[in-house]
């Protein structure tokens, strides 16, 4: 289609190019295996619900297996029916007539924590996700978070006392303090990557034990210098009500902010522009493709690995930040893993800005979900834990799902062409002495 | 008496080729057999299936008249057929003994632990048979390649191979290597083995075989004794028309001084000095080719003059400024073109579109970059513009790079690094794995930048193309220069010994003269039209 | 808590200086240059301490070479030196298990669950609980093991990505069952407790086994062939799948018998948090890593590592004011700086690729 284009063809090959991502076969395969996946993971979690549920003591079965009539402490079904339905504030009238809750509003609690966890998750997530994309394992995203929020924290709280109460200090702090939980990430990020440039120590250990370090310096500092008077928790002072995100629409007890999840939206455009239509982004996906093809195109490998560190951690910081002034209100040390859910959040987005929106808002609702479930049932709501881990496990083993196409016919196109190129390559490999020669 | 090996029509096809179409073969007991052909005439696949790898679409195998069906090497292997690939087979840093009875190793204690000394023995035991000179005990890592490709032997004798198939065995060997390898045939057949090797190569087929089979396109086009054949029907046989050896090099005049390098010294990834003390120069409008069996520090000069890899020292000059500590990206800005050896590790990015790949190297660029951001739409017409001139097929920019072959991917990155109109191109190999014809285009291509007036420097392995297309002709071995010689002059035997790190005789001491030290430059090479050519 | 503060914490990174001295050391002269180097740094301490037994040495040296340090050194050393051992016969046969971490979790909570449910003092069959709740964590601990080796294997899923899966899973999973089966992420104590004689004995034993097996087995020469060039394994018909399944079962093993020497040498499981294990798994990786691959180096590597933990309990004990945290954090800064100054090991040239037969 594209040959010798004439010119009214060429805008059609650029929309082509920026549809690609998504209709591409990669993309629109590892989009269904990122599915299969979860759904496969929901069914494992059910059985493992199952299980639990007849060993765990309880003195009325909550469930009892039809035919059978084994009765189950636990009942899977419900579990998942609250999850989901419960992270969106029950739509749906279970049991009832009629499919839908007449009285739903979207403005309600439960939606509330899912968009507000959604939130956090795009940033971790995207923090995950740029790293990915330039080569680099970024398991530091928590202790980036960690240190972000911290330095958000300080920050506002340091600043607040010199500017007069009221919506303009508020809009500054606000900026300020983002702006310092990006720096403090950055710099937390910026560690791991120049120890990976510079003396070649695996990203990998180095930003789990950083996750530590952050972790306990954190608690020290706050715990020693700047624990609030009287708090029982380790933790800051309240940073000021109007230097929050304010909460439009959703009740004030969300912790939601519809401000910040817009912020959020734009930064998935921002990094998704940034990747596919830059100079930069062009020299940090390369790396992260084939480092050698990279550093051939004149790009510098050590400052695109502390770049893309430094970036990754800038944006784990903003998450702290966001943590900070929309859902807390102060720095405490009980953070949850918004960071290792940035992983899974990431991998299920194949590590691809724009999936990270639906893959995030997925995990809020798992999170959203866990709340209800420790509410409503019985069931530990570790079970989202596992879930997490269970999801990242099957995302990593496309080959799997590649074969289970194979056998039952399913997804035939999907398998087809893969199928092919590496017939083909076979061929080419085998059909001679090839490569080299005198 | 049957013959040791039979392959009886034997047809393999995948996907879309017929790789092996009707094939016929007979191989005497004690008898060497070339298989040669071109790159992609099947030979690999022929003796894959030969070795249990591939199982043939049609056709049987037969060892001693009897029919076999191998389902795997193991198989092969039990049946006494053993297999020296290309790229061999063992484990760096474990010792020879080691990998000579990996997988079958004689252990005592109930199978706790090797029987290091039986094991050692039995290898000692071979090697004093088949007059081998290799240490049990040495690294793989350690030894030279012509040692590795003995232990490769031992390996398959270990396991009782009768019939030893051997993948371009002199690929990666100096002249006097392959001299000792054609003696260690010689002792194998003595002794009743019966070896079967791949070739492309006319002249070793010729001095090394007893019959020679020839395949074109998967197909037999013909077996001959080697003893009745000349070198100019077998040729014919391979490529199927008359060939025309020499590219036609034109008089020309040289431009001001484009390269300059002193006193270079660069180390490989193991720290250890892979180009020691090389100094030459070139200039616009010139071609200085370097020859030399590989792995003899060739990569490491031209990613040293690229900015791919550190100088440890010494001085690279390039248009009269010096590189040394300025980057890669540096010399691109510069003019500098490469065609890197590895085209799909470096030159391409494997997974994007060639428009993608069109501005790697360029992505900072006008026309492709503006303000920092990339502008696809002149991309795509630069990347569409590189097809076309270059012929790359298919002609579709939005193709990726791994889906073209070989040769197509090769002529987008000389196309791509041609475009940038570079005063000075490395050129790595740049016909390594390309097909004929796209060889003679990229051939025509590189002479025609000599005549803009651009310098090129040519490595390469192969000697008809260095020599072919060279004004001047360096030799490396071991990092250092053994000679500038004039191609035009030159004998290949002449070669072969600076390429085994022998010095000219005193006739050609002059040409040699660069390897006698001294600060001045030194009139090298009276041949060449130039005269400053190199220093040491 | 009094505050002497951070002065405390300087000596201790000083263990760590022959790690400068190793670049470009040969394999055995780097192992031998670590143990060296961790001899005489103790050495130094022991002097300062007897000569200035009243300053901060001298409490370090007190501590240093006291029973109670060295008891609970070992304690803490089986967990990272077993998984470290186990992390070796992965790696080598060229599957980098970075799940070691969700293996001592798993195998930790298990072997407390079933010492509970047989009752200690128990036996079943003869069998004494405790020893059930070993072979129950050892058991729990491989079966993950051969799920992320089918998973990396069979389905060629990418290593690292499955091996922080099967942390993850197991970090999510121990806290779900404890909960189910004791109402809380951490399991009521058992009352009693594994001998630290026990871990020691078991560490040296793993450790030389280990050693053997690597070295002086056909087994050990298929593995490190699997891992270098599995090319080469598989062409003289040795299946790369099944050395490489026997690499990774192996690490299962060895992080069960860690995990669960962990947990009953406590009595307790906690799984709240990073869990009781706390990062030991990553630390075991870094432990190898340090140790070259060498099962003696390993041992030497984890002590340390398990050596600064158990100083840093005891000093707390002894009252320094140092935030208990802050010194919790000296084994993670420690491994930062250690593979710093290592940088890249000479990890096995295939590690991490997957490997397809031909045909």
């Amino acid at each position: 289609m594209s040959d010798s284009a004439p010119d009214g063809d060429r805008t059609e090959s650029l929309l082509a190019r920026v549809v690609a991502p998504f209709v591409d076969r990669s993309v629109a395969e590892r989009l269904v295996i990122s599915v299969a996946a979860i759904l496969l993971s929901i069914v494992v979690g059910f059985a493992l619900v199952l299980v639990s549920g007849r060993i765990a003591q309880c003195s009325t079965a909550a469930w009892t297996m039809p035919l059978t009539g084994i009765g189950f402490c636990y009942d899977p079904i419900e579990v998942y029916v609250v999850l989901f339905n419960g992270a969106l504030g029950y739509p749906f009238a279970v049991g009832d007539p009629g499919l839908f809750n007449p009285a739903w509003t979207p403005f309600n609690l439960s939606f509330g924590l899912t968009l507000s966890e959604t939130t956090l998750l795009i940033f971790t997530g995207l923090s995950v996700a740029v790293a990915f994309r330039a080569g680099l394992f970024n398991i530091g995203t928590q202790g980036q978070l960690v240190v972000g929020a911290l330095s958000t924290a300080l920050s506002v709280l340091a600043l607040a006392p010199l500017l007069p109460a009221g919506p303009v200090a508020g809009a500054v702090l606000i900026v300020v303090g983002t702006a310092a939980g990006a720096v403090g990430g950055g710099l937390w990020g910026a560690i791991p990557g120049a120890l990976k440039a510079y003396a070649d120590a695996n990203e990998v250990i180095t930003t789990i034990m950083l996750n530590f370090v952050a972790a306990n310096v954190a608690y020290v500092l706050v715990l020693e210098v700047f624990r609030a008077e009287g708090s029982s928790v380790v933790a800051t002072r309240y940073v000021p009500e109007y230097a929050q995100f304010p909460s439009v629409l959703f009740p004030p007890s969300t912790d939601f902010a519809l401000l910040a999840l817009a912020g959020g939206i734009a930064f998935i455009g921002a990094l998704y522009y940034f990747v596919e239509h830059t100079s930069l982004g062009y020299d940090l996906r390369t790396s992260g493709v084939q480092a050698a093809a990279a550093e051939y195109g004149g790009v510098n490998a050590k400052l695109t690995t502390v770049r893309a560190m430094t970036l990754s951690g800038a944006l784990g910081g903003i998450g702290g930040a966001v943590w900070v002034l929309m859902s807390e209100g102060r720095w405490m040390a009980s953070i949850p893993d918004l960071g290792f859910d940035g992983i899974t959040v990431s991998i299920l987005a194949g590590n691809n800005p724009i999936g990270v929106l639906p893959a995030a808002f997925l995990f809020g609702v798992l999170k959203g979900g866990a709340l209800e479930i420790g509410f409503r049932t019985d069931v530990p709501t570790e079970l989202v834990a596992v879930l997490r881990g269970l999801i990242i496990l099957f995302v990593a083993m496309p080959e799997f799902f590649r074969m289970i196409g194979r056998y039952t016919g399913v997804g035939g196109t999907a398998g087809g062409p893969g199928g092919a190129a590496s017939a083909e390559s076979d061929a080419s490999a085998g059909g001679d002495g090839g490569e080299a020669d005198a | 008496m049957n013959p040791a090996v039979h392959l009886d029509g034997i047809t393999k096809r995948f996907p879309g080729v017929v790789a092996n179409d009707d094939v016929d073969l007979a191989v005497e007991r004690g008898s060497v057999h070339a298989l040669l052909g071109e790159n992609g005439a099947g030979k690999t696949t022929l003796m894959n299936v030969l070795y249990g790898l591939y199982r043939p679409t049609e056709g049987t195998v037969r060892l001693d008249g009897e029919p076999r069906s191998f389902d795997s090497p193991r198989d092969a292997i039990d049946a006494g057929v053993g297999m020296i690939h290309q790229h061999f087979m063992l484990v760096d840093p474990m010792t020879v003994w080691e990998n000579v009875v990996l997988g079958n190793e004689p252990t005592t204690w109930g199978g706790l632990r090797v029987d290091r000394e039986a094991a050692r023995e039995a290898v000692v035991e071979l090697s004093e048979r088949y007059g081998f000179d290799v240490d049990p005990d040495a690294t793989i890592a350690d030894i030279s390649v012509g040692e590795q490709q003995r232990v490769e032997i031992l390996k398959a004798l270990y396991r009782g191979a009768e019939v030893l198939i051997m993948d371009e065995p002199t690929a990666v060997l100096t002249p006097q290597e392959v001299e000792e390898l054609y003696g260690v045939f010689e002792e194998l057949t003595e002794q009743g083995k019966t070896i079967i090797f791949i070739s492309h190569k006319l002249g070793e087929a010729l001095s090394a075989a007893d019959d020679i089979t020839v395949l074109r396109d998967g197909v037999n086009v013909g077996t001959v004794a080697a003893a009745d054949v000349t070198r100019e029907e077998l040729a014919e046989l391979m490529v199927g028309r008359e060939v025309l050896m020499d590219p036609a090099t034109s008089p020309r005049e040289t431009g001001e001084r484009v390269l300059e390098v002193t006193d270079l010294c660069v180390e490989d990834d193991r720290g250890v000095e892979a180009v020691s003390d090389l100094s030459f120069e070139l200039r616009g409008g010139e071609i200085l080719g370097i020859a030399g069996v590989d792995g003899n520090g060739q990569s490491q000069l031209a990613e040293a003059i690229t900015g791919l890899r550190e100088t440890a020292s010494g001085e690279i000059r390039y248009r009269g400024e010096s590189m040394v500590g300025q980057t890669r990206r540096d010399r691109i800005d510069r003019g500098m073109a490469f065609i890197p050896e590895d085209r799909q590790e470096r030159g391409l990015v494997m997974s994007y579109d060639l428009t993608e790949n069109g501005v790697l190297g360029s992505q900072h660029d006008p026309p492709f970059a503006r303000g920092g951001r990339l502008d696809w739409g002149a991309a795509q017409d630069h990347a569409e513009s590189v097809i076309e001139q270059y012929d790359v097929r298919p002609p579709d920019a939005d193709a990726e790079a791994e889906s073209l072959s070989g040769g197509n991917q090769q002529k987008f990155i000389v196309g791509r690094e041609f475009e940038r109109d570079p005063e000075l191109v490395v050129a790595a190999h740049p016909t390594r794995g390309v097909d004929i014809g796209s060889t003679e285009f990229l051939h025509d291509r590189l002479l025609e930048l000599r005549a803009e007036g651009k310098a090129v420097l040519l490595v390469s392995s192969k000697l008809d193309e260095v020599q072919g297309l060279s004004d001047r002709l360096a030799v490396i071995h071991e990092g250092e220069f053994t000679g500038v010689v004039d191609p035009a002059t030159v004998t290949e035997e002449e070669i072969g010994l600076l390429m085994a790190g022998e010095s000219l005789d005193d006739d050609s001491v002059e040409r040699a003269a660069i390897h006698d030290a001294g600060g001045a430059p030194d009139e090298v090479d009276g041949g060449a039209a130039d005269d400053e050519g190199v220093d040491a | 808590m009094p505050p002497p503060a951070a002065t405390g914490v300087k000596p201790m990174r000083n263990p760590l200086s022959p790690a400068s001295l190793l670049e470009g050391a040969s394999e055995s002269g780097y192992v031998r240059s670590l143990i060296a180097g961790t001899v005489g740094m103790l050495a130094l301490l022991g002097v300062s301490g007897l000569a200035f037994p009243d300053s901060v040495a001298g409490d370090l040296a007190g501590i240093v070479f006291s029973t109670s340090t060295a008891t609970s050194t070992a304690r803490l050393a089986a967990p990272i030196v077993l998984a470290g051992l186990g992390g070796i016969f992965a790696e080598k046969s060229g599957v980098i298990n970075i799940g070691l971490e969700g293996l001592l979790i798993i195998s930790a909570f298990v072997s407390v669950y079933a010492a509970s449910v047989v009752g200690v003092g128990n036996a079943v069959l003869g069998v004494p609980a405790l020893a059930i709740a070993f072979l129950a964590g050892i058991a729990a601990s491989t079966f993950l093991s051969a799920v992320f080796a089918v998973v990396c294997i069979e389905f060629k899923a990418d290593q690292i990505i499955a091996g922080l899966a099967v942390w993850l899973i197991a970090l999510g999973l121990a806290p779900f069952l404890s909960t189910v089966f004791f109402g809380g992420v951490n399991t009521p104590n058992l009352g009693v407790s594994v001998g630290w004689q026990y871990s020691a004995t078991m560490v040296v034993f793993a450790t030389a086994g280990s050693w053997w097996l690597l070295n002086k087995t056909a087994f050990g020469k298929h593995l490190r062939a699997a891992g270098e060039n599995p090319k080469a394994l598989d062409t003289v018909g040795v299946s790369v799948s099944q050395v490489r399944y026997a690499g990774v079962l192996l690490s299962g093993v060895l992080s069960g018998v860690g995990g669960s020497a962990l947990a009953l040498s406590i009595g307790q499981f906690v799984g709240s948090g990073e869990t009781m294990v706390q990062g030991k798994g990553f630390i075991a990786i870094v432990a190898y890593l340090f140790g070259n691959y060498n099962p003696l180096g390993t041992l030497g590597a984890g002590a340390l590592f398990a050596g600064l933990d158990a100083i840093q309990i005891r000093l707390q004990q002894l009252g320094y004011a140092i935030p208990d945290t802050l010194v919790q954090t000296i084994p993670y800064v420690v491994v930062i700086v250690v593979l710093t100054l290592v940088g890249r090991t000479q990890i096995p040239e295939a590690a991490g690729e997957h490997y397809e037969t031909e045909e």
